[in-house]
């Protein structure tokens, strides 16, 4: 009895090896976590993309459901998904852009300038759809990395009260959205 | 053909080593602990983008957004510790090359220990039953030389 048990261990230790690489092969390792969840979001001040009077707080998002969808021109998935982000805006979805910028840093970009950046995103957003109430600028990158952001597209669904409840790497598309988003908006709306 | 080879390696060791200055020269430091504790983190985290990169070794913009902020805080007096939370903070455990202690990853720690001592206990029980097999008792002398004689008295008679 005892022999026969042993003799199944190199199968079960097997079995269990497949599981765990099969599972590996079709993992996401892109698919990270801020370690901001569930906490308020960090406080910022920053500029508005397209006026250089206005300026921009965490306490001004305070009040509503929102999505920050981290992107930029020069990422050719967020110009992708804006298209997608269009339609969630029309279906009600408030979009807050925050505008991640690489040329500003002399280390990844010759030169930088802000208006030929505001008519660039201007002509991009008139041609793919245009999803955001506003976006906010931010150059060096802080709230980015006040965020855990590791590039673009990002996006994070925030409550009402400022919490952030869901954090998603790479972009938003009807799977994703059915599947992650819709299902923590529906517990929202339940709640109220 | 061999002082070629030599002059050659020479030329390669000093490029290498004006390269590396090079490198060290684009972060003051106020002093060498300070860029000793700045070298070690930048080796220790991990780029969240360009993921089995160090933040010292990839070119990722995080990963230099990262440096840079290791260094501002290095430079504001925290210690490596207070450098590695802060980061963790912000990206999670990911972030940090080395894993926490928690309940989901008890197991990395837990598991050779568990193999180790698995792998001596059935060493230690099979020379046990190999040990008792070879108990030789008075009763099994006296049957072996039954035995003997039996086959002696056997050989004689044929």
């Amino acid at each position: 009895m005892n022999r026969k048990i042993l003799g199944f261990l190199p199968f079960l230790i097997f079995v269990f090896l497949c599981v765990f690489l099969y599972q590996g092969l079709f993992g996401n390792p892109r698919e990270l976590q801020t370690g901001r969840l569930g906490q308020a979001m960090p406080s910022f001040n920053l500029p508005d993309l397209m006026s250089d009077q206005k300026r921009w707080t965490e306490k001004d998002l305070l009040g509503d459901v929102y999505l920050m969808n981290v992107w930029g021109t020069w990422c050719p998935t967020c110009i992708a998904e804006l298209g997608y982000l269009t339609r969630l805006r029309e279906q009600g979805v408030k979009i807050v852009g925050l505008y991640y910028e690489q040329a500003y840093d002399p280390d990844f970009g010759d030169h930088f300038d802000i208006h030929a950046l505001r008519e660039e995103v201007q002509m991009m957003l008139s041609r793919a759809g245009n999803p955001y109430q506003f976006n906010i600028l931010d150059l060096e990158r802080t709230l980015a990395l006040d965020l855990g952001v590791s590039g673009a597209p990002e996006t994070f669904l925030v409550n009402k009260q400022g919490t952030i409840l869901l954090h998603h790497t790479g972009d938003i598309n009807q799977r994703v959205w059915r599947n992650k988003f819709l299902p923590v908006l529906e517990e929202l709306r339940s709640e109220n | 053909m061999k002082i070629r080879n030599v002059i050659l390696l020479v030329v390669i060791l000093l490029c290498s080593a004006s390269f590396s200055e090079a490198a060290e020269d684009k972060y003051q430091f106020k002093s060498k602990e300070q860029e000793q504790t700045f070298r070690e983190l930048t080796l220790e985290l991990r780029c969240p983008k360009c993921q089995n990169q160090n933040i010292a070794d990839s070119d990722a913009v995080v990963a230099k957004d990262l440096r840079d902020k290791v260094l501002t805080l290095i430079h504001e007096g925290n210690t490596k510790q207070e450098v590695i939370d802060y980061m963790i903070d912000r990206y999670g455990y990911f972030v940090h090359y080395q894993p926490p202690v928690t309940p989901a990853t008890i197991i990395l720690w837990v598991l050779p220990v568990v193999i180790v001592i698995l792998g001596f206990g059935f060493i230690v029980f099979r020379q046990k039953k190999a040990a008792k097999k070879q108990l030789w008792s008075a009763e099994d002398e006296k049957m072996l030389e039954k035995l003997i004689q039996q086959y002696q008295r056997k050989e004689r008679h044929s």
